[in-house]
């Protein structure tokens, strides 16, 4: 997250408009606006367009798992589309890994994705007529890879998101959380560099859907690759992301860590969204305490709060406290205090 | 109350059908009005026709000619594939291809379809039309191949340019409608008389279901699958060929199985224009010698080949499991073991009679039949005629005789009629069902006309009234133009002929396939028995149905109307049973809850909901019968079909493209206007 390097992915200012000749009436709405993306969008509603995607930007660091999150329709498959070069960005620049892709053409394209892309899907997308082996090979055949070796390689994979024992079944003989397996599997078979999820759990069962969660942590663990992550779901979001990005009407209105989003909403679109949430479970000690070299020394009565602990831990520990208490770091070392009315105060933001 | 004394603004008031009825009614009260004094309102006059038909001609021929050569030449080099299938069909002995045709029927169904597969051809064999039937084989298995072909890169050629896409449907559209006739007096011209003409028909008018399923095969792939083939980094091409066909692949094979069909029954067609010694011809050269026995033998080898065909390529599009390849071959090594076993010995297939003393013990029974029944049949056929079709044709004023009803009709009896009809619409009208009333009033008129001797401007305002309630400005627009092509290039009077025998055809299948379709809805039990009657129907080629009919009737055109309401009333009887069963459980479930009587839920909730489904089905059935009037113009039937199947027997290439062209107008329009009010219903229901 170091400065020096450059972001796996930039986004800077990036439309995506549908309707013929968008090109051109996006320009029009900009100048017409003097620049103002709300007003250009305005304009371009009017004119029967359909800004899906509205002057959005951001940068993705190497290894970060960033979760665009937002109401259906609100235009994330549309934004994530546009990164993937799936749709002809309207305007803007997007960047991976520094490569400037509006402008790559197709056969740069075809490289990038053979090499650097992976993207799955939230109905899946698994060719009806190839087995789980092929499906999940298929990236490989396209390149020309000879048989056994792409199917030695798609072992792997099958075996590290748990299908062993199914190569030989076709799709239609998977239940929904084995296919997205095999979607997801498909995606990993080339070691790409940036990953794409389109809602990959939305399709499934509460439980399954879980599982699924954890298992998709535990590769992320392993594989530490960039993840670009969509769902509607925030306590999805909240439990998978480094940091979200919240998405309505085509416009991202806050983008921040899960305790940001939890804790300090940028507006009230946002903390409808995090009202369900139990947010003492998300937010951690850090994002409350007050840093600095005037902590109280550790008292007898020291709660042992720790900066990663969430509020709902650390306020069990200090219920009968009235006094700022120490907060310690993993080493033991005190780094900051925070008052026990304000673990309370936190877990109440939405309500004032 | 002001407004109710300015005509214009009660006028402007009513629903479009109404406003649309109004018009016609008044157009038609004009023309009846005024026509004693202006003749020309009644029947175009021949002195305003331009000869179009002369024109198109010219033109075309003028082309043909141009492209003469290369065509001889494509004949030529088709000749050889042809030839070569021809030749290799008949020199190989029937065992063989009797194996073949199980082995192959193992495997894609396994005992049953095998089993089909070796009675069907058994059949073949016994009925000692082995040689004529393998000659059809060949043309069939040339010209598919090459529709799939030509087909498939249509579809594939509408799906990757999208800018085409609209063009060809259109041209796909048009293709499908005109008739098959039609498309054989250029050909004729262009290549010759010979089969290859059979053939190329054959690949042309099977191309386009092939092109239509590929196109919207492609078009249901899971846009999730195709974007998973771009991220997986293919090529355009390798996304195509590895991914979105084989996807694709069961519309796919239903276009096959429908291109097959299409090629079999154009075959068939083609044999018309003879020179080639195939089955098809055999049914046409006994039913000219009145040989019904044989000549029905010949057609149930043509229905035993599409049954067989039908099944067998129907199967490849539903999802089936693998059966053992050993058996495949174990047939096949059978057969050859057959064949070789017994070389010296193996009967020459022509020598096959078994079937031949059938054939005359039933065209003696038939003959006996006809004979004994002879004054029965005649009643039937004349009592339709003279109170059903006649008047229809003619109008009551210059069908009813003393004759045939018994008494002349006056003048006296149409204001009688005229009066009651009125009475009826004011009663409607008055009831706020003007529509309603108004379109009995038409039916009156139209009654008492005739629909051959109804005014032009009355037909013109009708059908352009009618397009407008269903499609608005531009359909209407379009109909009009369309149809005044018709009337100024000369062919106005045929079309009128051709649009009674087919309206009283579509009228008869929609009331009795109707009604068989809410029976079939109500009674599974009746469904079990009417399903394969329809299936039957649907694969039998539209020529077949031609013996039956003549078997009991002679030629004319109450044969005509019994062969066309046998093949068109199967769309109305499936889509209107399809339509009422489809109504959603929840739907029915609440009607019942509020106490409906089950009668009361068929009218108020199930009929109105399968409404568009079963206009469509309407549609399917007038497409249907447009098709087999032109194949009836063999049987005697005037108007456009007889028209285009003249043109072929004296090469008229300007008078068979005119008439086809019309006869695919009157398609069209109808096709539309039905669309239309399907589109409607459809979009009133929320669907
Ligand atoms: N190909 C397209 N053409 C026109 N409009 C589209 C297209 N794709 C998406 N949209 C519109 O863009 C908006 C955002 O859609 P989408 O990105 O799919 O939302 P989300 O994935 O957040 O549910 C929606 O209003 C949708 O109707
Ligand atoms: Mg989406």
């Amino acid at each position: 997250m170091t400065d020096a390097k450059t972001p796996a992915i930039t986004c800077r200012n990036v439309w995506q408009v549908f309707g013929s000749g968008a090109k051109q009436a996006l320009s029009t709405a900009l100048s017409g606006s003097g620049n103002d993306p709300q007003g250009a969008a305005d304009q371009l509603l009017k004119g029967g367009f359909i800004p899906a995607v509205q002057d959005v930007s951001f940068d993705v660091a190497e290894g970060e798992l960033f979760v665009i999150m937002g109401l259906s329709g609100s235009g994330k498959s549309t934004l994530i589309r546009a990164i993937s070069r799936l749709l002809q960005a309207t305007a803007g620049e997007i960047r991976i890994e520094g490569e400037d892709i509006v402008a790559a053409g197709k056969q740069r394209m075809i490289e990038l994705r053979r090499n650097t892309l992976g993207m799955v899907f939230q109905h899946f997308g698994l060719f009806p007529h190839m087995t789980v082996a092929e499906n999940v090979a298929y990236p490989l055949r396209v390149q020309g890879i000879g048989r056994s070796q792409r199917m030695a390689k798609a072992q792997e994979v099958i075996d590290l998101v748990g299908l062993g024992g199914r190569e030989e079944n076709f799709p239609r003989e998977l239940s929904g959380g084995q296919r997205q397996r095999v979607g997801i599997a498909r995606s990993l078979v080339t070691d790409c560099k940036v990953w794409f999820l389109d809602e990959p759990f939305s399709a499934l069962d509460p439980l399954i859907r879980r599982q699924l969660q954890d298992e998709f942590l535990q590769i992320q663990a392993k594989l530490k690759t960039t993840i670009v992550f969509i769902t509607h779901d925030i306590n999805e979001a909240l439990k998978l992301a480094d940091r979200i990005a919240i998405m309505r009407d085509g416009r991202i209105v806050q983008i921040g860590t899960p305790a940001d989003i939890v804790l300090r909403p940028a507006d009230d679109y946002v903390r409808e969204f995090s009202k369900d949430v139990a947010k003492g479970q998300h937010a951690h000690v850090r994002s409350v305490m007050q840093s600095g070299p005037d902590a109280p020394v550790a008292g007898p009565d020291d709660p042992g709060l720790k900066t990663g602990m969430t509020l709902d831990a650390a306020l069990a520990r200090c219920m009968s406290l009235y006094e700022p208490v120490p907060v310690h770091d993993d080493s033991g070392a005190i780094v900051g205090t925070v008052h026990p009315a304000d673990l309370a105060a936190a877990l109440q933001a939405d309500e004032t | 109350m002001t407004t109710r004394s300015d005509p214009v603004a009660i006028f402007r008031h009513q629903t479009p059908g109404a406003q649309a009825a109004l018009l016609t009614v008044l157009v038609g009260a004009l023309c009846l009005a005024l026509e004693p004094v202006a003749p020309w309102l009644g029947a175009w006059p021949t002195a305003w026709t331009l000869p179009a038909t002369d024109w198109v001609g010219t033109v075309t021929e003028a082309v043909l000619q141009a492209i003469k050569p290369v065509a001889r030449w494509f004949s030529r080099l088709l000749s050889y594939p042809m030839n070569g299938a021809d030749w290799l069909l008949n020199i190989t002995p029937w065992p063989i291809v009797l194996g073949v045709t199980t082995a192959v029927g193992w495997l894609l169904g396994g005992v049953p379809m095998a089993l089909l597969g070796f009675l069907g051809l058994s059949f073949v064999l016994a009925s000692g039309y082995w040689s004529e039937s393998m000659n059809t084989l060949a043309l069939v298995a040339v010209s598919v191949p090459v529709a799939l072909v030509v087909g498939g890169a249509i579809g594939i050629l509408a799906n990757e340019v999208p800018r085409i896409k609209t063009a060809v449907d259109a041209v796909l559209d048009v293709m499908q409608t005109v008739p098959t006739f039609a498309y054989l007096t250029p050909l004729l011209l262009l290549f010759g008389f010979g089969p290859v003409v059979g053939l190329i028909a054959s690949a042309i008018y099977a191309a386009p279901p092939m092109a239509r399923n590929v196109i919207l095969g492609l078009e249901r792939v899971d846009p999730d699958i195709k974007e998973a083939a771009i991220m997986s980094g293919g090529t355009r091409w390798q996304q195509l060929f590895q991914v979105e066909l084989p996807s694709a692949s069961t519309q796919i094979m239903v276009g096959v199985n429908q291109s097959l069909m299409a090629a079999l029954s154009m075959v068939i067609i083609a044999a018309v224009i003879g020179g080639f010694d195939d089955i098809g011809w055999e049914v046409l050269l006994t039913m000219r010698k009145a040989q019904f026995g044989q000549s029905l033998l010949a057609g149930l080898v043509i229905v035993v080949f599409a049954v067989v065909i039908d099944r067998m390529s129907g199967a490849m599009a539903t999802e089936r499991k693998k059966h053992d390849t050993r058996v495949f071959y174990g047939l096949l090594l059978v057969s050859v073991a057959v064949t070789l076993l017994f070389w010296a010995r193996l009967p020459n297939p022509a020598e096959f009679t078994a079937l031949a003393p059938v054939a005359d013990h039933v065209d003696q029974a038939l003959t006996t039949f006809t004979v004994a029944n002879g004054a029965t049949l005649d009643a039937i056929k004349n009592g339709a005629m003279f109170y059903g079709l006649l008047p229809l044709r003619i109008g009551l004023d210059q069908a009813v005789l003393p004759f045939t009803w018994g008494f002349a009709w006056t003048a006296g009896m149409s204001a009688a009629l005229f009066a009651a009809g009125a009475g009826l619409c004011l009663v409607l009208a008055w009831r706020g069902r003007l529509t309603s009333g108004l379109m009995v009033m038409i039916g009156v008129g139209v009654l008492e006309t005739g629909i051959t001797n109804l005014p032009w401007p009355f037909v013109l305002t009708g059908a352009g009234a009618l397009a407008w309630v269903a499609g608005g400005r531009r359909l209407a627009l379009t109909v009009l133009v369309l149809l005044s092509t018709i009337l100024v290039s000369g062919l106005w009077d045929r079309a009128l002929l051709s649009l009674y025998l087919s309206g009283a055809s579509v009228f008869a299948c929609t009331v009795v396939g109707g009604a068989t379709g809410v029976l079939c809805a109500v009674s599974p039990l009746a469904w079990r028995v009417v399903r394969p009657i329809c299936d039957m129907l649907q694969t039998i080629p539209l020529f077949v149905f031609l013996i039956p009919v003549l078997m009991f009737f002679q030629i004319g055109e109450f044969s005509a109307f019994l062969a066309i309401c046998a093949y068109a009333i199967v769309p109305m009887i499936r889509y209107t049973r399809h339509g009422l069963v489809s109504t959603p459980p929840d739907l029915i479930e609440a009607a019942t809850a509020t106490g409906a009587t089950p009668w009361q839920i068929m009218r108020d909730v199930r009929t109105p909901y399968a409404a568009p489904t079963i206009l469509l089905g309407l549609n399917q059935t007038i497409l249907y019968g447009f098709a087999m009037l032109v194949i009836a113009a063999l049987i005697g039937t005037t108007g456009l079909g007889q028209s285009i199947y003249l043109a072929l027997g004296q090469a008229d290439v300007g008078l068979g493209l005119s008439a086809g062209a019309a006869m695919a107008i009157l398609a069209l329009i109808a096709d539309r206007i039905v669309q239309g009010f399907a589109e409607e219903r459809r979009q009133a229901l929320g669907l």
